[in-house]
């Protein structure tokens, strides 16, 4: 088994660099005041940043801010990137694909393909901050007889509903914020709150292609919220735990062998759990309003939904959480159905320093999952960019029609295979 | 030293009769049902306070994020006037009928 390279978690990580950061400082102050002196009161407050409620309050806005840097900034500005680079290969797009100028210096530079022009420097990976700086210089202009109370809440609520996801969200064993039992259930709550403000939004904006899209996009995020919650139940009989990491962990045992190389006993792997891999993945594209079901913005006809009257960094906002949900899923796919972050690298190095041993991550299972979370974005972005946009009347007919029995037969199906454990043939 | 428990249980219940108040007093009926939503959050929170995570998640996940939703579909599929209307006098032309207008008798 490979190793995670934030250990034991992110809180504890940030507690140790904290108490370190704070004893300095304590210290200096100590040293800056010394006794005797006319400001030998400030001695006190050398002292007081020692408080261990202090230090523990000061360690988890410090995780919390890793962990939101990381997700709504790095993560966020990656999958932009992936998609708009991939759907401008797929579609032949010339503009995207060569001449996004940014990062003209060393190793992007040479990594570019026209290097040789100065216009076509750099991977384009900076192209999503200069449209987000280009949004906040925008005026933001509220309609004239918007509900200008709720215009302005509603993207508030969807992106800290959306933020809220990865509060529990884990990428590794340690790094999460909380590992709460129920966490599983925790982040599809959180995934479920969007309907509210998509239609707050969509109603407020008095407009009517907004009201349209937002009546759209609240339908059918509630029929795919269905068979997603009973494609995820199927997948609790066989895990016994709603802990994501707990599910995770019943995914690393070995299923067979063929010869020396193990096969991971992943969720896939299994009839039912394979239904209801189809199910989910096809709910949980339709829940992040990608393009076969983005019937909500069909730009074509309703300008661009529910977000028609937005404008200025609040159409960032809520044009961003789309990618933010598009992590979440990514990594819930990931999490439910392909292991994690176990890889198929099962070494671990473990020197022995002094009297503790020190597990050395070939490859850390960051990086396993974050390759896996890449991959099955990048299946999500072929999909969307390859099909056409299917009509809002087939959106339910495929929800309520198609997804919820053939959820509930996974579901059937799991509960019998759960029952009647050891298959012949090790069948599961 | 301070109850931190019975604080947030009176600040949570504060909340939640205000917002149950508005339910019941607001004039637009989308307004009610999104005040109605505030009150399950907060119904939810104070489960979350009496230390049952499961039924908060559950109430999370189907009162807040389904019942509103689809009290606010009813609204708007019964109500033929949900928008504020804008009228702009078009000179030398007849104004377009607009939303919902074809049904009206």
């Amino acid at each position: 088994m490979s190793g995670h390279l934030v250990s034991p978690n992110l809180f504890e990580l940030t507690r140790i660099l904290m108490d370190g950061i704070l004893r300095i400082l304590s210290d200096a102050i100590k040293a800056l005041a010394p006794v005797g002196s006319p400001v030998e009161p400030l001695r006190g407050l050398g002292d007081a940043i020692l408080t261990p409620w202090l230090v523990d309050l000061l360690s988890w806005l410090v995780a919390i801010t890793i962990m939101v840097t990381w997700v709504a900034a790095i993560l966020l500005l990656t999958f932009m990137w992936i998609e708009r680079k991939t759907y401008s290969r797929l579609q032949d797009r010339y503009g995207i694909m060569l001449s996004v100028w940014s990062l003209p210096f060393w190793p992007f530079s040479w990594l570019a393909r026209r290097r040789h022009k100065p216009t076509h420097k750099g991977l384009g990976w900076l192209q999503n901050v200069a449209d987000g700086v280009k949004l906040v210089q925008k005026e933001n202009i509220t309609p004239a007889k918007a509900d200008s109370a709720m215009f302005h809440t509603a993207p508030v609520l969807i992106a800290s509903s959306t933020v809220l996801i990865f509060a529990a969200l884990p990428f590794s064993e340690g790094f999460v914020i909380a590992d709460v039992p129920l966490s599983l259930l925790f982040i599809l709550a959180a995934f479920s709150l969007a309907p509210l403000g998509i239609l707050i939004a969509g109603w407020s904006s008095n407009n009517k292609y907004s009201l349209i899209g937002g009546m759209r996009a609240a339908a059918q995020l509630m029929a795919y919220e269905i068979p997603l919650l009973l494609a995820v139940i199927a997948i609790i009989f066989y895990s016994g735990t709603l802990n994501v990491i707990g599910i995770v962990k019943g995914q690393e045992v070995p299923l067979a062998y063929l010869g020396p190389i193990a096969i991971p006993a992943w969720n896939i792997l299994s009839i039912p759990q394979f239904l209801g891999f189809v199910v989910f993945f096809v709910a949980i594209i339709a829940e992040m309003e990608r393009i076969p079901f983005d019937i909500p913005e069909a730009e074509a006809e309703l300008v661009e939904g529910w977000v028609t009257e937005y404008s200025g960094m609040r159409f960032g906002l809520v044009f961003g959480f789309k990618w933010l949900r598009a992590i979440a899923g990514s990594a819930l796919v990931v999490i439910l159905y392909f292991g994690g972050w176990s890889g198929p690298v099962w070494v671990t190095l473990t020197p022995t320093v002094g009297a503790t041993v020190i597990p050395i991550p070939i490859v850390p299972h960051e990086v396993w999952f974050l390759l896996k979370v890449f991959v099955v974005f990048l299946v999500f972005v072929w999909i969307s960019w390859s099909v056409p946009r299917v009509r809002i009347d087939q959106i339910l007919n495929i929800g309520w029609k198609r997804l919820i029995p053939l959820s509930l037969l996974a579901l059937i199906l799991a509960a019998l295979f759960v029952l009647f454990a050891p298959l012949p043939g090790g069948i599961r | 030293m301070v109850d931190w428990q019975l604080t947030a249980f009176l600040v949570l219940s504060v909340l939640e009769i205000g917002a149950s108040i508005m339910v019941v007093t607001s004039k637009k009926l989308v307004h009610a049902a999104f005040w109605l939503a505030m009150t399950l959050v907060t119904i939810g929170g104070i489960y979350l306070v009496l230390l049952s995570e499961f039924v908060f998640l559950i109430q999370i996940l189907v009162y807040a994020g389904a019942v509103p939703v689809l009290f606010v579909f009813g609204i708007m599929l019964t109500r033929r006037k949900i928008m504020e209307e804008v009228t702009v006098p078009e000179e030398g032309a007849e104004a377009l009928p607009g939303p919902g207008e074809e049904s009206r008798p």
